[in-house]
């Protein structure tokens, strides 16, 4: 059994006095890609939120890696990439100024060699030196994209990634996640609808406010929730 | 200014050179190299808008002036009413250069992006720390180009002294200020609030601060307000360590 990235053992989350999140389990492990679908306001950016570390579980354990969010050593949070609802880009910085200084952050080699590469592989080559507050929505979504996946990182969270993109936006989206699935990283992101991604065994979750239920699972998860119930 | 905030190997790979030396050492090179990108990116935001710069440099001209309305330039208690002057400045220069450091990060969410990077949380504190002390810095020597003129205050030993005081007092009052101004931030009408929580917290540092000050502007050397200094000092120690062990802790959503 490989490492599992994530493990999210009967995870709630309460604002106040009101649920949002109510005992979600879910791993990940290498390799595996799943959408979570639900509908507006049901939690699935609270959901990535808590997933990544920034917002704590009101009850319930979170792994990263292995490790407690909390006790996660900084370096690890090398090996996560992160798309929020927002993009995490400084509007007055432009396209590659804020890629060179993720780059920076994240100790890469060459942050400028890195920075001009994204931009061509999410095509703003054009739009570089342009400051972010000009861009399209789209345009900074596909920049926020190249933020997350800049350091080619073992667990990817994608809230909507697919949300604000043109027919060749999204095109480019499910090439990037496909790549990052080929070198066994695991990918999770949310989604309003369910959907497909080309040669990808996407495993498919509905988030609802009694929790996070399967609704097609990818193969690997599925044969071993088989073995493991044949055997018990 | 981005060469000496510059931590990499020149023309080196990074990942290679940080897999050299000890583990120690390659903590130090990382920590180094977040804090300076952050520093970096800072300034140069700050000198694309100027924002800053302009708020910090006119409110603090703005204190003196109202100061020397009230006061009048001359009189026995000069030396007085300039460390007066100068703290009033320094104390808003402080909290407004402290939120506005953190402001652009929480705007854009972008504090978020920083958290989930390796860059250890008490590294953004002192990177931000040390941006809020640069802009006070800022405002410091408008202050004390304007406390010259002003109060007709000679440029000489006096003068020079002051530099050592409102330095190590600029120093605790940026720590306190980053680390409430990153507590306040969470409330609504926070950036209301910082000045109610910084200006109790701070005033043994302020009165240190104040009193050392009018002391060498009256001509006293430094030897005269060890004292002082050492209060000072030892705020500075307790305010930087409060903040870069709490950072971790005010600045994660609930």
């Amino acid at each position: 059994m490989t490492e599992a990235l994530l493990q999210a053992q009967r995870i709630s989350k309460f604002f106040g006095d009101r649920p949002v999140l109510h005992g979600i389990n879910f791993t990940a492990r290498p390799g595996q890609a799943a959408v979570i679908v639900g509908r507006n306001g049901v939690g699935k950016s609270t959901l990535i939120r808590v997933f990544c570390g920034l917002a704590r579980p009101s009850a319930g354990r979170l792994l990263l890696f292995g490790a407690e969010p909390v006790h996660l050593a900084a370096a690890q949070f090398r090996r996560l990439g992160v798309l929020l609802h927002q993009t995490l880009l400084y509007p007055n910085l432009s396209a590659r100024e804020n890629l060179e200084f993720y780059a920076e952050i994240y100790a890469l080699a060459e942050p400028a060699t890195h920075a001009a590469r994204w931009l061509e592989r999410v095509g703003l080559q054009r739009a570089a030196d342009e400051p972010v507050s000009a861009l399209s929505r789209g345009m900074e979504q596909r920049l926020g994209i190249a933020r997350a996946l800049l350091a080619d990182p073992d667990l990817i969270l994608l809230d909507e990634p697919f949300s604000a993109l043109d027919r060749d936006g999204s095109a480019m989206v499910a090439g990037l996640i496909r790549e990052a699935l080929a070198r066994r990283a695991a990918v999770l992101f949310t989604a309003h609808t369910p959907l497909e991604i080309e040669g990808v065994d996407l495993g498919l979750f509905k988030l609802e406010s009694s929790g996070l239920t399967p609704l097609r699972e990818e193969p690997r998860r599925r044969a071993l929730r088989s073995l493991l119930r044949r055997r018990l | 200014m981005a060469a000496f905030l510059n931590f990499s190997p020149a023309g080196g790979d990074q990942s290679e050179g940080a897999g050299r030396g000890n583990p120690f050492f390659r903590s130090l090179l990382a920590m180094l190299e977040g804090f300076g990108a952050i520093v970096r990116k800072d300034l140069r935001l700050e000198v694309r808008s100027g924002e800053s710069t302009v708020a910090l440099v006119s409110l603090s001209i703005l204190i003196l002036v109202v100061m020397v309305l009230a006061f009048g330039p001359g009189g026995a208690r000069r030396a007085e009413v300039a460390a007066a002057a100068l703290w009033i400045a320094l104390i808003f220069a402080g909290t407004l250069g402290a939120t506005r450091a953190l402001l652009a990060e929480r705007e854009s969410g972008c504090i978020r992006g920083l958290l989930l990077s390796p860059v250890e949380p008490a590294t953004i504190y002192a990177a931000k720390l040390a941006v809020a002390l640069i802009f006070m810095a800022e405002a410091g020597v408008a202050v004390l180009v304007v406390l010259v003129l002003f109060f007709n205050l000679e440029f000489g030993g006096g003068l020079l002294r002051l530099i050592p005081v409102a330095l190590l007092g600029a120093v605790g009052l940026a720590a306190l200020c980053t680390l409430l101004a990153t507590i306040s931030g969470r409330v609504r009408a926070g950036a209301m609030l910082l000045p109610v929580l910084v200006v109790p917290l701070f005033t043994p540092a302020l009165i240190a601060g104040s009193k050392a000050s009018a002391a060498v502007l009256a001509g006293q050397p430094l030897s005269a307000v060890a004292t002082w200094l050492k209060l000072l000092c030892a705020f500075d120690v307790l305010f930087v360590a409060a903040g870069y062990l709490l950072f971790e802790h005010v600045i994660l959503e609930d």
